[in-house]
């Protein structure tokens, strides 16, 4: 299935949002490594498709400056948790509850991924399911981890 | 006052109670699954879904959505100079069962218009020419400017007045005609000519749009569909189950100068008098008035906007545009399928509050 890719180099919008446990995550706290943000809902079934995916990348890129950022979108930290522990999803699920940031970033699809790069520019942008675990979505980040 | 119960009046002070409040209050989110199927496909074949408002109003906000399928591109698209919002899916010849599953969750608030306000700002040059502009099916010269003129506005000064006596005039002189397909095809220019003046919402709303039009007043068609019963009472102004194919409705708006966008719904009075329990009532009726009175000015938001668009053409396809999008589209082996026939296309719609 063909979707829609864009790719962007304006700068990200900010983004600071308390994750499941409390933690607060700014994306400018990340700035020098690549981020995937990942913004999905418990009803959007294709992005509960999309998920393990995203675990299964953060995996293989364990121990390398790759951070993944899963934005929930309204919903409760309940439900947030509940879908991680289901998933066996081990990066940080962060609420959005309002879907303020979710607005911001122009999200009005589901799911959206943005992968910023180390300065901090949106460097893809992809609306719809995506195979994350996928040899094309690897090197797309390998292309953008600083050397 | 200790020092604990001090900060904590500090903080209780300094949140934004009431705005939150004002900000939640009234909003109701409805979660719309539309699938669509190519039952016999023929060669390449493609839909078009028509999707909620893609931006913020005070009454409905803008849509997140997602879908899946077995299409081989599937896209959203602006179409035409209105910019109506689809998703556009296309499955390559040979693609077995072509399915397409779109998901929207939408939140909406009852919407009511202020008469008293005089500060809302001015529409662009643009915007108003765009919304004053004839369409391929809406004239706004000849016949229909002089009857705006001569039988609905002698004596009006104001916006107000002038749409308020349009919607007089077609709540008197129009009816809701059961035989018409859909929602009628809202071709104004044939009812004019033809001097036949029953439809159904499509029809009746978009004479309130040309009538707006052909004296200057911008004014626009909206499309959308019934998600949810009337909690006024009115079993004709309500979607009576989760499923909501045939549930679509077309309403209509006019720009008044200080005031903003004014909603309508001369055609929702034609529907209470036709079909509101018993059915056929006289425009006296109780029901009928208090109906006739609302909807200058109010809309229920139990109905989800999509679009305000006409002239709409389709992403793909070689055929004609389409009058407006209110209904899934498809076409296969260049044939268009009935937009009007769920069982036969095939589609399904069905609504749920969350």
């Amino acid at each position: 299935m063909a979707l829609v890719v864009a790719a962007l180099l304006a700068a990200a919008p900010p983004l600071e949002l308390t994750d499941t446990g409390g933690t607060v995550h700014r994306l400018a706290d990340y700035r020098g490594k690549v981020v995937l943000v990942n913004f999905w809902a418990t009803w959007c079934e294709p992005c509960l498709a999309e998920l393990p995916t995203i675990e299964q990348l953060r995996a293989a890129f364990a121990g390398r400056p790759l951070v993944v950022l899963a934005v929930q979108m309204g919903g409760s930290a309940r439900m947030a948790r509940d879908t991680a522990e289901k998933l066996s999803l081990r990066f940080p699920m962060l609420l959005d509850r309002n879907s303020a940031v979710s607005k911001a970033w122009g999200v009005n699809l589901l799911p959206a991924s943005f992968l910023i790069a180390p300065d901090g520019a949106v460097a893809f942008t992809h609306f719809g399911e995506l195979d994350w675990s996928e040899a094309e979505a690897r090197r797309r980040i390998e292309r953008l981890l600083p050397r | 006052m200790n020092r604990r119960e001090l900060l904590t009046a500090a903080v209780v002070a300094a949140l934004p109670w009431r705005r939150v409040k004002a900000e939640t209050e009234g909003w109701r989110t409805f979660e719309l699954t539309t699938r669509a199927e190519i039952s016999k496909p023929q060669g390449i074949s493609r839909a078009w879904l028509p999707l909620p408002l893609a931006a913020d109003t005070d009454w409905q906000r803008a849509a997140v959505n997602t879908w899946t399928g077995n299409a081989r591109r599937m896209e959203v698209v602006q179409a035409g100079k209105y910019g109506v919002s689809m998703l556009c899916a296309e499955w390559a010849a040979g693609q077995e069962a072509p399915f397409v599953e779109l998901k929207s969750r939408v939140a909406t608030r009852d919407r009511a218009a202020d008469f008293s306000r005089r500060s809302a700002p001015s529409l662009s040059r643009a915007e108003s020419a765009l919304y004053t502009a004839p369409t391929e099916t809406i004239p706004c010269d000849g016949l229909v400017r002089e009857t705006a003129l001569l039988r609905m506005s002698k004596g009006a000064r104001t916006d107000v007045e002038k749409g308020r006596g349009i919607y007089e005039w077609i709540v008197e002189n129009t009816f809701r005609d059961p035989k018409t397909r859909g929602c009628g095809t809202g071709n104004i220019k044939a009812m004019i000519e033809s001097g036949n003046l029953g439809g159904k919402c499509a029809d009746l709303n978009g004479l309130f749009v040309a009538f707006c039009r052909s004296l200057g007043i911008p004014a626009r068609d909206v499309y959308g569909i019934r998600v949810a019963s009337s909690a006024h009472g009115y079993k004709s102004l309500g979607a009576s189950s989760p499923v909501i194919s045939k549930a679509q409705h077309c309403r209509a708006e006019f720009f008044a100068e200080g005031l903003g966008w004014v909603p309508v719904d001369p055609a929702d009075v034609r529907k209470v008098v036709l079909e509101e329990p018993p059915g056929k009532l006289p425009v006296t009726d109780p029901k009928v008035e208090a109906a006739r009175k609302r909807l200058f000015g109010s809309w229920e938001m139990n109905w989800v906007a999509f679009n305000t668009g006409h002239d709409v053409p389709l992403s793909g396809s070689s055929g004609p545009q389409v009058p407006f999008l209110m209904y899934p589209n498809a076409e296969t082996g260049g044939e268009r399928l009935d937009q009007l026939d769920p069982d036969g296309f095939k589609y399904g719609i069905t609504a749920r509050e969350v």
